[in-house]
């Protein structure tokens, strides 16, 4: 499965990760609090004119895009048949703003290294019992599962297709279900075995 | 260290079916959310995991999805999605596992049609409820709602989620037959 990062390199993709995100939550915290349209348009300006210097890079984020565009044109629409067409403008210029400096970061930082912050900024969730070192076997289990379920279902629906003549659809939630708990613990018993018990 | 593996592998599982029930095709609203299957995920993972491991699996779907997988349902991932008016949604996932299996976890229940009763209270607040009020937040944070507005947003996938409900109680029903030592909502499944 592939990520949306871009293999045209540009001058994004030198900066650290870890600086791309923390100034991607400080930006986007930053546009909430402002109120006033022309600072936002500038904003937004801004975010474009980042969003537009990774040229060939765009390329990956074109889906991206095109849902932004959508949600943003339903938001202005929603407000002017309220009458409160300002109140439109102002939420989707935050949008944008916040939402083309995430495609921007999402198109020029490797899955890893992303991985490799986020798994720093949270492990806060430790004290909850929630155990983030374990999230780079899980990310890369969760993969191969994704594949498996496919081949599973794939199974289910030929055997429904021999037994009624129809595919299986919704039904084969239930069987499919209970085969990925079994399979679940048969890779757990794996992990026993190499990782230790 | 056992208890731990099958953590690990149970949760990498459900973040896997979230990916997974994300590739069916979803149906656009207005205000660009989407309705898809991937909230019965988030309801089977409380019902089966339990809290702390639902929570987990929804924290590791989302940080595969803000790392730039495009695992959400129309093939949208990166950090992007976080600022869009279904963010509150997305932000609700990990909170409503957790309620839904700590309250599968209160039911306790040990016949299959109890198992299925109490997994379908369990979905209503926390697959339901407890995700429609984040994505209600969400709504009014980032597309200017006000909360009336945002509310009868919201109204409109009630129906459909409360089909999901009933899909995690029959799911739920088939797993409890099927798998007769699973321990609903409990850790040490």
């Amino acid at each position: 499965m592939g990520s949306l990062y871009s293999e045209y390199h540009t001058w994004l993709h030198a900066v650290p990760a870890g600086w791309k995100l923390t100034f991607l939550v400080l930006l986007s915290t930053g546009i909430f609090w402002i109120q006033d349209p022309v600072w936002l348009g500038v904003a937004c300006a801004l975010t474009v004119v980042v969003y537009l210097s990774l040229g060939k890079a765009r390329v990956q984020g074109h889906a991206l895009l095109r849902s932004l565009l959508i949600a943003t044109a339903l938001v202005l629409a929603f407000h002017s048949v309220l009458h409160q067409p300002m109140v439109g403008v102002v939420s989707s210029l935050r949008m944008v703003a916040a939402t083309l400096l995430s495609i921007s970061l999402t198109l020029t930082t490797r899955s890893a290294d992303l991985q490799q912050v986020l798994e720093c900024m949270l492990a806060p969730l430790e004290l909850l019992g929630v155990r983030t070192s374990n999230f780079a076997l899980q990310l890369a289990l969760m993969l191969r599962f994704i594949e498996h379920f496919f081949a599973v279902w794939k199974r289910l629906d030929e055997s429904h297709r021999l037994r009624t003549g129809k595919g299986g659809g919704l039904r084969l939630l239930a069987p499919l279900t209970i085969q990925m708990l079994q399979t679940a613990r048969r890779v757990a018993d794996t992990l026993d075995v190499r990782l230790g018990k | 260290m056992q208890h731990r593996n099958h953590s690990t592998a149970l949760i990498a599982l459900f973040a896997a079916l979230m990916a997974v029930l994300g590739l069916i095709p979803k149906i656009d609203l207005p205000l660009g959310v989407p309705i898809t299957l991937q909230t019965l995920g988030v309801m089977l993972a409380g019902c089966l995991l339990g809290p702390r491991r639902a929570f987990q699996a929804l924290i590791v779907f989302l940080v595969a999805v803000a790392i730039g997988l495009p695992l959400l349902s129309g093939g949208r991932g990166g950090f992007g999605v976080f600022t869009t008016p279904s963010a509150g949604y997305l932000l609700g996932w990990p909170v409503g596992a957790f309620v839904a299996g700590w309250i599968m976890q209160v039911l306790h229940a040990s016949s299959p049609r109890r198992i299925a009763l109490s997994a379908f209270v369990a979905s209503m607040f926390g697959g339901l409820m407890v995700i429609h009020l984040g994505g209600v937040v969400g709504l009014m944070a980032i597309a200017g709602m006000s909360p009336t507005q945002a509310l009868m947003g919201t109204a409109v996938f009630v129906p459909g989620d409360l089909i999901k409900c009933i899909l995690t109680a029959v799911i739920c029903h088939t797993v409890a037959r099927g798998l007769p030592d699973w321990q609903f909502g409990k850790s040490s499944a």
